[in-house]
């Protein structure tokens, strides 16, 4: 590449030049905006009255961001300058660059400013007391250490108790939901009748708005609701007695409930021994009805690819149906169920709105996600508005969600590469 | 053919858009009792009293000799709050009687009916926040320290209003530094709402103001042994608690909100009477018997007795009807009668251009004079304690009655407060399920409130 710039480069070396200045302060002055524009001040009406009064409580409070983010938009600006400077004389590429930046810059411009300049604003903000409406304060890390106190302080064990929360939603979620999207997908994609009608009807439940769907099974699990009914009227028919359920209000856990006939009993104290709440689970049983079909629709796109000649060879072969599953199905859907455990993990970690519509992260909070109380704590829901140690929490569950894509990925695409 | 499908394919993209812009209506009525939020309620005026809502506004500017302030001519101010259709239609004739008398000013009214505090922050943070507001314990934690509302006590006092014309209980939330941010608008309370036929039924005499609760214990053991009825009705629920802990001479914080009290002898005393109770099952909670909160209990016809506000009257009015149903004012405890009361204010914007106008607003609608117009819609208790008559509907006085008790309070314990009776709920929670006793209980309620309390 620069071979042919340099053989190339002898005319309009003033042009060069000159085009190189120009993307450097055009690039310069645009990402110092996004920077003003996110500025971590304080807000409130006397701030914002005016372009002057926020400019002044710009200079007075956030200079340190401005510096960092001048750094930053100078680094961009030569490695952008020096492109192109490089690529000006060819003409051709010359105008594939502007052209091609061009047509981006409209949502260039908008993920810059409304995405990666909040991120900004937020990864700053993660180390000052914010509560909006004062300037923030330099603290350190110790917004960081305070989501981690629970460990030793069990008054503030709220934070942890969402990651435990989110741990077991995510385990048992992304495990159902993976195994169930590959067995409708399997299913619909045998020779059958009325496939289409089928697929409709499994795929509407992620196509309906998550809102409409956790009201309908708010009414679903109320402890005179349709799942106690049914269950009741099933186990009437077994000759046994259902004991009604309250779905979305019972703290009682997995682990508690396994243990207690054996005369065992787990103290509130070691919450943590108790496993995800009957609350808990249902909430996971309404999440994967949501979101199976979508996943069973990456399986279904995938198992077209699969050439029917494999399934052919091995029938011959004698292999039975499992067999053909396990041995040629299974492993030419690897990149695809890697997909969806991927994604599975990244979503269950940031489950928000069932929580947030059905039980507010009760009772006794084991469902309680980071996401909602990263809600919670930035709105002022119980105290004081905590931006600052909100925004730190949002960081420590954006590099735990990094860290478990990243383990999968190793994982499930090392043995892809074999096929 | 084929642009008609591109056009079509276009509409679809821009309607999907829309739909994903338009506000989202999550609110469901039925699971949002006011057991959960224990505002005051929207109460809807019945249609045969509305006119008289209208009468004495025009006989007002008389009566009352003008406005309350000096305001700057031309004044235009926004106010904001929460409410239904009914609240809104009694804050526009509140409106429409204050500029009546204050020419030249002009109120553009906008409500916010859901997710207000929500929105208000982010308003102000933005600096477009509207002039006047309701303010409650959030918007007050949140906005009053950094000084984002007005100190009212000066408009007070050139108007002649004093803080001692208002309950004096409702003032506690409104107060930092001994100064006025906002003026109590409405307020609620508890009082022993029965179902007289499960008191016949079981033959036991129906409850008087002057019960205490161990009356109310006996009475609702009679009844749930009987079967037919559940005896108490109560949630875990710290507001539904706190009658039983202030009647005892308890509280869940110290004076000063510095220190939790929640393993004192006076509340363990009433959290084992609690405790006793939902252990010799004369104490249900409303999912025991299938209802989402009390008040549906006892609409359902499920419990003899809970303790719940006025929001009860239109309540049972308007979705049980034919249920009859009784109240009276909150039992007397082993120490003192003494009862919780909710309430919201008005407040102004520090910010606001027109502080005159604005503050002639907070005080018109919070007035005897407009209090006393609103109770008489019976959407709401007037907060000025002479008023207390004006309450028409009899159970309703009974309830409102606890209100007015000397040792009532709010359950307001600084900024914190949200995290302090969410400590008190939970133990109840794991009292009732029975994963822990009632002291073990209040002693790890009181560490996290006392966490709480001490900033954490």
């Amino acid at each position: 590449m620069t071979t042919i710039t340099k053989m190339e480069g002898k005319p309009a070396q003033s042009g060069r030049m000159l085009a190189a200045i120009v993307t450097f302060l055009l690039i310069f002055i645009v990402l110092m905006a996004i920077g003003l524009m996110n500025a971590p001040t304080m807000g409130g009406p006397k701030v914002m009255a005016s372009a002057a009064t926020y400019l002044a409580e710009v200079q007075r409070t956030a200079l340190p961001f401005m510096g960092a983010v001048a750094i930053l938009a100078i680094v961009l600006g030569l490695v952008y300058a020096r492109a192109v400077y490089r690529v000006w004389p060819n003409h051709r590429r010359r105008q594939n660059m502007i052209m091609g930046y061009l047509f981006l810059s409209p949502y260039l411009l908008i993920t810059l400013t409304f995405t990666v300049g909040v991120i900004l604003f937020a990864f700053y903000i993660s180390f000052t007391n914010y509560d909006i409406f004062t300037s923030p304060q330099w603290t350190g890390l110790s917004n960081y250490a305070k989501a981690f106190r629970g460990f030793s302080d069990p008054t503030q064990k709220d934070f942890i108790q969402s990651l435990y929360n989110v741990f077991w939603y995510s385990f048992i979620v992304v495990t159902v939901q993976t195994s169930l999207a590959i067995l409708l997908a399997v299913l619909l994609n045998t020779p059958m009748k009325a496939k289409q009608f089928f697929r409709t009807i499994f795929y509407a439940p992620s196509v309906t708005s998550s809102v409409v769907i956790t009201l309908i099974f708010m009414w679903l699990y109320l402890k005179t609701g349709f799942i106690n009914f049914f269950l009741a009227k099933f186990f009437a028919v077994l000759g046994m007695h259902w004991q009604n359920i309250n779905w979305l209000n019972d703290p009682r856990g997995l682990i508690q409930l396994i243990v207690t006939p054996f005369g065992v009993h787990i103290p509130s104290a070691q919450w943590y021994l108790k496993g995800p709440s009957i609350t808990w689970m249902a909430v996971m049983f309404q999440n994967i009805f949501t979101t199976v079909p979508t996943f069973m629709l990456m399986f279904l796109a995938a198992l077209q690819d699969v050439n029917p000649a494999l399934y052919e060879a091995a029938a011959i072969d004698g292999a039975n149906g499992w067999q053909q599953f396990r041995k040629i199905t299974l492993p030419l859907l690897r990149p695809i169920i890697l997909l969806v455990v991927v994604l599975g993990t990244i979503g269950t970690f940031q489950t928000f709105d069932q929580v947030y519509l059905a039980t507010k992260g009760g009772p006794l909070g084991t469902s309680l996600t980071p996401a909602y109380i990263i809600f919670r704590e930035a709105l002022g829901y119980q105290g004081p508005i905590q931006m600052g140690y909100a925004a730190a929490m949002a960081f420590i569950l954006a590099v735990l969600i990094f860290i478990f894509s990243y383990i999968q990925r190793r994982y499930i695409s090392n043995e892809t590469q074999l096929y | 053919m084929k642009s008609l499908s591109k056009v079509f394919a276009l509409i679809c993209v821009a309607m999907l858009l829309l739909a994903a812009c338009g506000p989202a209506a999550t609110e469901a009525p039925a699971t949002q009792p006011p057991a959960q939020e224990p505002t005051m309620a929207a109460t809807e005026a019945p249609a045969t009293e509305a006119p008289a809502t209208e009468a004495p506004a025009t006989e007002a500017p008389a009566a009352s000799g003008g406005c309350p302030l000096q305001v700057e001519d031309g004044a235009t101010i926004t106010f904001s709050g929460w409410g239904d259709e009914t609240e809104q239609k009694i804050y526009r004739d509140s409106i429409d009687r204050f500029t009546a008398l204050c020419s030249g000013v002009t109120v553009d009214y906008q409500p916010i009916p859901d997710k207000f505090q929500d929105k208000l922050k982010a308003q102000m943070a933005g600096g477009t926040a509207p002039d006047v507001f309701y303010v409650d314990d959030q918007l007050m934690n949140a906005f009053a320290p950094s000084g984002q509302l007005l100190a009212l006590d000066d408009y007070m006092s050139q108007a002649g209003v004093s803080r001692d014309d208002f309950i004096p209980a409702l003032l506690t939330i409104f107060t930092q530094d001994g100064k006025t941010y906002g003026l109590p608008k409405d307020w609620g309370t508890l009082g022993l709402v029965y179902l007289p036929e499960a008191f016949q039924a079981a033959g036991v005499d129906e409850p008087t103001d002057d019960w205490t609760w161990d009356d109310m214990r006996t009475a609702a053991k009679t009844i749930a042994d009987a079967g037919t009825y559940g005896g108490f009705c109560m949630g875990a629920d710290w507001a539904r608690f706190a009658p039983f802990v202030f009647s005892n001479g308890g509280s869940f914080a110290s004076e000063d909100n510095k220190t939790a009290t929640l393993d004192t002898p006076e509340v363990k005393e009433m959290g084992t009477l609690v405790g006793d109770m939902y252990t010799e099952k004369s104490l249900v909670k409303p999912d025991d018997v299938g209802a989402s909160w009390c008040g549906e209990a006892i609409g359902k016809k499920l419990v003899a007795m809970t303790t719940e506000g006025g929001w009860m009257v239109n309540f049972m009015k308007q979705t049980y009807p034919d249920v009859e149903w009784k109240a009276v004012q909150i039992p007397n405890g082993p120490k003192t009668r003494a009862d919780i009361v909710f309430t919201n204010a008005i407040g102004v914007n520090a910010a606001t251009k027109y502080p005159n106008a604005a503050a002639a607003l907070a005080l018109y609608i919070t007035g005897e004079e407009n209090q006393g117009d609103i109770v008489k819609t019976g959407f709401a208790y007037s907060t000025h304690p002479d008023q207390a008559d004006l309450v028409q509907d009899p159970n309703d006085k009974a309830i409102s009655s606890g209100g007015l008790l000397p040792d009532t309070k709010v359950a307001f314990w600084g900024p914190n407060t949200g995290k302090v009776n969410q400590a008190v709920s939970d133990a109840l929670s794991r009292v009732f399920l029975g994963d822990q006793t009632v002291d073990e209980a209040l002693a790890q309620a009181q560490t996290e409130a006392q966490a709480a309390l001490s900033g954490q």
